[in-house]
């Protein structure tokens, strides 16, 4: 009963995680829609510590997890598991977090004609770390189904490389390329990293799934 | 009390060598510590050898009639260098299997030899790594599919599986000791005035529980480098089919082996995962084992004794 509960406790922390990485990415969509809207830094300065705010919970949670599995007896096998999963879960609110520093730092300008496909490249973005946390939180109710759900990120992931292709060939196309198509162009490829980080906690689920196959 | 030696030091080589059989995946994945792991098993293995050894011991004892002390000595220490030879050889033991080959030895040279009661005994060594296979198969079905289709989170599949491994590591040790207890003590049978076969049972789950606590730390973190790596499921499966045969055969009062036992449960989840997972050359090593151990055990006691007929040959 003791062990019942102290695996409660467990879950209920990574449930908890995972609910903060989505806010994380929520937060950081509606940072960069609002930067979008109006490039202004001053105005999307509150949002973007929104940003920060979200992903230092996310961090604090996952310490918090991390104390308590040494703490209480989980198996070895699985301790070493699930820190190895959430140390790479926490990549992608730490992308996200780059990425607005990045607009921040670099005074990232974010060309209107590209506004659209920007959008779509965060939204399939953040997408992709939802799939990732919902193919994580399965391992913690039906993890043989987990890596059924890890395709959904994989499709995404492809999606953000495609868009990021297309992107890249269209800013460079154009005739006025300067240095702030270069800082632009890297701020989309700190943006893509965020489903290829998702991906690479993808793969991870699949090998703990894979560990476990009978 | 010379001859009784020879037979605890057979219970305590049985103890070193057996214990990785019910523990040792569980103690070489840190599940539980090798300290607490041999705490459990030597206290089990006593448990078994109380309650439920004393059949062995009657099997044993009726395997051929001894009643001088020389020969009783004949018996023991060549059991006892017996399993010591395999040992140096690096095959897998079988005390049982020295044992009988032993008793099989002198009472092959003194004419005094109960054929009904080996065939009965060879049955069971030929039927206990099968019964193993038959068991393994079965329960790795049961429990594949209890695991596949019941939605759970990874850390109650890990529970299940390894909180299970020191359950039947638990029920294993008891086993051990219902069985092999015999092995050790099982031709002493009314040597003894004062001494129930009851005791002599329990004589020898505490020279197999020496061997746990003393010697059996190497063999068991060694476990999972023999005939297939074993994970938690196939471990569990394997030592669960292992503990019910062994039992089974405590029921029936025929020592057998626990190396052997695993041997035919892993050969089990070997057919159904796939030949290509098991180590051939290590079930030929067993094989080897299988067949040299009674014969040098046999050789070993009736040339012994046949010496010993020469110094005095009123024997």
């Amino acid at each position: 009963m003791l062990f019942i509960s102290k695996q409660k406790e467990i879950q209920s922390q990574i449930s908890e995680y995972c609910a903060s990485v989505i806010k994380c990415m929520d937060t950081f969509q509606d940072a960069v829609k609002l930067y979008c809207d109006n490039s202004d830094r001053k105005a999307a300065k509150a949002s973007f510590a929104e940003v920060h705010k979200a992903e230092s919970r996310a961090d604090d949670i996952r310490r918090e997890i991390e104390v308590l599995m040494y703490s209480k007896s989980l198996f070895p096998e699985s301790r070493g598991d699930i820190m190895g999963l959430l140390e790479t879960m926490d990549r992608v609110p730490n992308q996200a977090e780059s990425s607005i520093r990045m607009i921040w730092n670099q005074y990232v300008t974010i060309p209107e004609q590209h506004v659209d496909e920007v959008l779509n490249l965060v939204d399939v973005c953040c997408r992709a770390a939802y799939a990732m946390v919902e193919s994580a939180e399965k391992l913690f109710s039906d993890f043989t189904n987990a890596a059924v759900a890890v395709g959904k990120v994989d499709e995404l992931e492809s999606e953000g490389d495609r868009i990021e292709a297309s992107l890249i060939e269209k800013i460079f196309s154009e005739k006025s390329n300067n240095i702030s198509t270069i800082v632009f162009r890297d701020f989309i490829k700190c943006v893509v990293q965020i489903s290829d980080r998702a991906e690479n906690v993808g793969d991870r689920i699949r090998i703990i799934v894979a560990k476990r196959a009978i | 009390m010379l001859p009784l030696t020879g037979g605890l030091y057979l219970g305590w080589a049985l103890g070193a060598n057996d214990a990785a059989n019910v523990f040792g995946t569980a103690v070489a994945s840190r599940i539980i510590t090798f300290r607490k792991a041999s705490i459990l098993c030597a206290i089990f293995i006593i448990l078994g050898a109380a309650f439920q050894g004393e059949a062995g011991i009657h099997t044993l004892s009726g395997l051929s009639k001894q009643s001088h002390m020389p020969t009783l000595l004949v018996v023991s220490l060549s059991a006892a260098i017996t399993v010591t030879l395999m040992t140096i050889m690096r095959l897998p033991i079988s005390a049982s299997q020295a044992t009988v080959g032993s008793i099989a030895g002198v009472g092959l040279a003194t004419g005094s030899m109960q054929w009904g009661g080996l065939v009965k005994v060879i049955i069971c060594w030929v039927a206990s790594p099968i019964g193993a296979l038959i068991i393994a198969c079965i329960i790795y079905k049961l429990l594949a599919a209890f695991i596949r289709y019941t939605p759970m989170s990874v850390l109650t599949r890990d529970k299940i599986l390894w909180g299970g491994l020191i359950i039947v590591g638990i029920y294993g040790s008891y086993a051990l000791g219902a069985n092999s207890s015999a092995n050790a003590t099982g031709i002493f049978s009314g040597q003894f005035p004062g001494i129930s076969d009851k005791e002599l049972a329990l004589f020898g789950g505490i020279s197999i529980a020496l061997g746990v606590l003393t010697y059996s730390k190497r063999v068991m973190m060694a476990v999972g480098k023999g005939i297939m790596p074993l994970d938690a499921f196939t471990a569990l499966v394997t030592v669960s089919a292992m503990a019910i045969t062994v039992h089974i055969f405590a029921f029936i009062g025929v020592p057998v082996s626990t190396s052997q036992a695993t041997v035919g449960a892993i050969i089990g989840i070997g057919l159904i995962r796939g030949a290509h997972s098991i180590k051939f050359r290590s079930l030929r090593n067993i094989g080897f084992g299988w067949l040299l151990t009674p014969i040098i055990a046999l050789v070993l006691s009736s040339s012994a004794y046949a010496i010993f007929c020469l110094a005095k040959p009123t024997l």
